[in-house]
């Protein structure tokens, strides 16, 4: 009890910090509801008049909200497939195999860490536009859009994570050489070990992992907002209901705008929800949040 | 084959498939090893070889070079004339941009780092705890356009922020469109968002401090105070440093939340480096300015890490 002399106190702060943090959801939700002539006046009133489910019908029209929920699900989908697929592959390499180079590798990945993502916007954007033999380029990427005409365009500069192999090899370094030099032994060959020993054992940082690119992926803004830019057709999720909050009358438009976040919002949040504990032991992880 | 393994207990080595010599076979086996580690982690070093190492060089390459943008063959170097561009007599990008910028990680800083370790020395104090985590985690998992857009429009004339300046009695205050207010208010909505994750580290952190010297400083009668600051503070150092770091990390580069909300105005009140970056870039096809401005804006983000860095270490030693 040492540390406890105010609980009072404490109660106070801890709560009030709460529902700020609370507040602009709910406000959110409370906005998604309110009907027209009753957002954006004064004065402003938190809840509204009638619990009117129109703007949620609306936001499903306006937005073509199941293209922008397919974009988003399977650029995220392919992301956190890839990210978990290559950093269990190469982190088990890195932490259990011997070869040539390996330090050398391990450093590339740690220095991969050090280059912040806005370096790469306009390299990236510029490579995927002038990609050979894609979306009409010849053979020296001239002449068309290049693969900003597919919906790969929003996954593929995030297919491969540093920090996840990163993770892996740590967490791989783990597992104890007996285990698997008896599977070796056995006859098993090093695709085997891989995928019958080392994956299973890997398993709860693969589920913080996943979690964590998931998050990330699902909720990507300003990479998507390019691609979109280019393509509308792979419009996500975010940058849909940003880009009809740019373009209509915002005094109207705010209840469906807010309408199309709580939807996007909540499968993420459903997830977080129930697999908090994993997440969270990424950000620990991680710390990069 | 696999079900036949118990750990730790290696299985006796089939008699029939027993090579001559262990060494020609450790050599073979070795060299198998390094042909499967390097199946192993191609997918990953193709990544990096097309998607880092190629990007660095082509961005190094744009920010010495003029170019339209859509011709490889037409790059033009002109040496170093797109930095000169950014810091010549007239140009924004030192002042407001790098400026604001600073001012912008300077204040979300400081604010998150205020709000945590308040919040945090009293989660540790309640039961509950993963209640109030999971409450302050939830603008983390959400997306900066949901953020972004649900502050603007309770920053707006009717909404809530304002109602409830006006109910207290206050007028209303123009939050964004004011240029004196609109980055003071990014910076709150920043920090906001940013409080989960610092609250998570310091409370971790706090967790290792052993519960003896608090009995120890409670014997002594040391007061709230004091145990703070004589405890508490100098024991969570290492957890301050990091949240601090990778706070202004974020902060130096962060340029979502403001392109949702200001997209840099009114004027250039909100405008910040990577936004301007991304800006010259994609509205104005001005690739060479924009990749020197990323430049700038890293060299900006390794100077202001490795100083923090070496602060709490000069001060650690001081101590």
């Amino acid at each position: 009890m040492g540390r406890g002399r105010f609980p009072f106190w404490a109660y106070l702060v801890v709560a009030t910090g709460a529902v700020l943090t609370v507040v602009p959801f709910l406000d959110m939700v409370m906005t998604s509801f309110k009907g027209p002539g009753e957002s954006g006046t004064l004065p402003y009133h938190f809840l509204p008049k009638t619990f009117d489910l129109s703007n949620y019908q609306a936001a499903v029209r306006q937005l073509n909200l199941p293209v922008l929920f397919r974009n988003s699900v399977v650029a995220t989908a392919v992301i956190t497939g890839s990210v978990l697929l290559t950093s269990s592959l190469a982190g088990y390499a890195l932490a259990k195999l011997r070869f040539p180079g390996r330090q050398f590798v391990f450093r590339l990945v740690l220095s991969t860490m050090m280059f912040p993502p806005f370096l790469f916007f306009i390299p990236h954007f510029l490579i995927l536009v002038h990609w050979p033999l894609a979306g009409g380029n010849d053979l020296l990427g001239r002449g068309g859009a290049g693969l900003t005409v597919s919906i790969a365009a929003l996954a593929v500069p995030f297919l491969v994570n540093g920090f996840g192999i990163f993770l892996t090899r740590q967490f791989m370094l783990g597992i104890p050489d007996e285990v698997l030099e008896a599977a070796r032994i056995d006859g098993a060959g090093e695709f085997t070990v891989w995928w019958r020993i080392v994956v299973p054992q890997t398993r709860p940082l693969l589920v913080t992992l996943g979690l964590l690119t998931f998050v990330d992926a699902w909720n990507e803004y300003i990479w998507a907002l390019l691609v979109s830019t280019a393509n509308p057709d792979v419009m996500t999720l975010p940058v849909g209901i940003q880009l009809l909050q740019d373009h209509v009358d915002p005094a109207r438009t705010m209840p469906i705008v807010m309408a199309g976040l709580v939807l996007s919002v909540l499968p993420v949040l459903a997830l977080f929800l129930l697999l908090q504990k994993h997440y969270i032991r990424g950000v620990m992880l991680s710390g990069l949040k | 084959m696999v079900n036949t393994l118990a750990p730790k207990a290696p299985a006796p080595r089939p008699l029939g498939r027993r090579p001559a010599s262990p060494a020609v076979e450790g050599r073979a086996r070795h060299r198998r090893q390094s042909v499967v580690a390097y199946l192993f982690l191609t997918p990953a070093l193709l990544f990096f070889a097309v998607f880092l190492i190629l990007p660095l060089g082509f961005a190094l390459l744009l920010s010495l070079s003029r170019w339209t943008g859509f011709d490889l063959g037409d790059i033009d170097p002109v040496g170093l004339d797109n930095f000169a561009a950014l810091f010549a007599d007239g140009a924004t990008f030192l002042t407001p941009v790098l400026t604001n910028t600073l001012l912008f990680a300077l204040g979300t800083v400081a604010l998150a780092l205020a709000g945590s370790v308040l919040v945090a020395t009293c989660v540790d104090r309640l039961r509950f705890q993963g209640l109030w985590r999971t409450l302050y985690f939830l603008p983390i998992v959400t997306t900066v356009v949901a953020v972004g857009n649900v502050w603007k429009y309770m920053y707006e004339p009717g909404g809530l922020v304002n109602g409830v300046l006006n109910a207290l009695g206050f007028g209303s205050v123009a939050f964004l469109a004011d240029p004196d207010t609109a980055l003071p208010s990014v910076i709150v909505v920043h920090a906001w968002a940013s409080l989960g994750s610092a609250i998570l580290i310091l409370t971790a952190g706090l967790k290792s401090i052993p519960e003896s010297y608090y009995e120890a400083a409670a014997l002594d009668g040391a007061g709230p105070a004091t145990v703070f600051r004589k405890i508490t503070l100098p024991l969570l150092r290492p957890s301050l440093l990091f949240v601090c770091v990778t706070q202004f990390l974020t902060g130096l580069q962060s340029f979502a939340l403001i392109s949702v909300m200001t997209k840099g105005g009114p004027g250039d009140a909100t405008a910040v480096a990577a936004l301007e970056m991304y800006r010259r870039a994609f509205s104005y096809g001005d690739w060479g300015t924009a990749s020197a401005a990323a430049f700038v804006l890293f060299a900006v983000v390794l100077a202001v890490t490795l100083a923090q860095l070496w602060l709490f270490r000069r001060k650690g030693e001081d101590a």
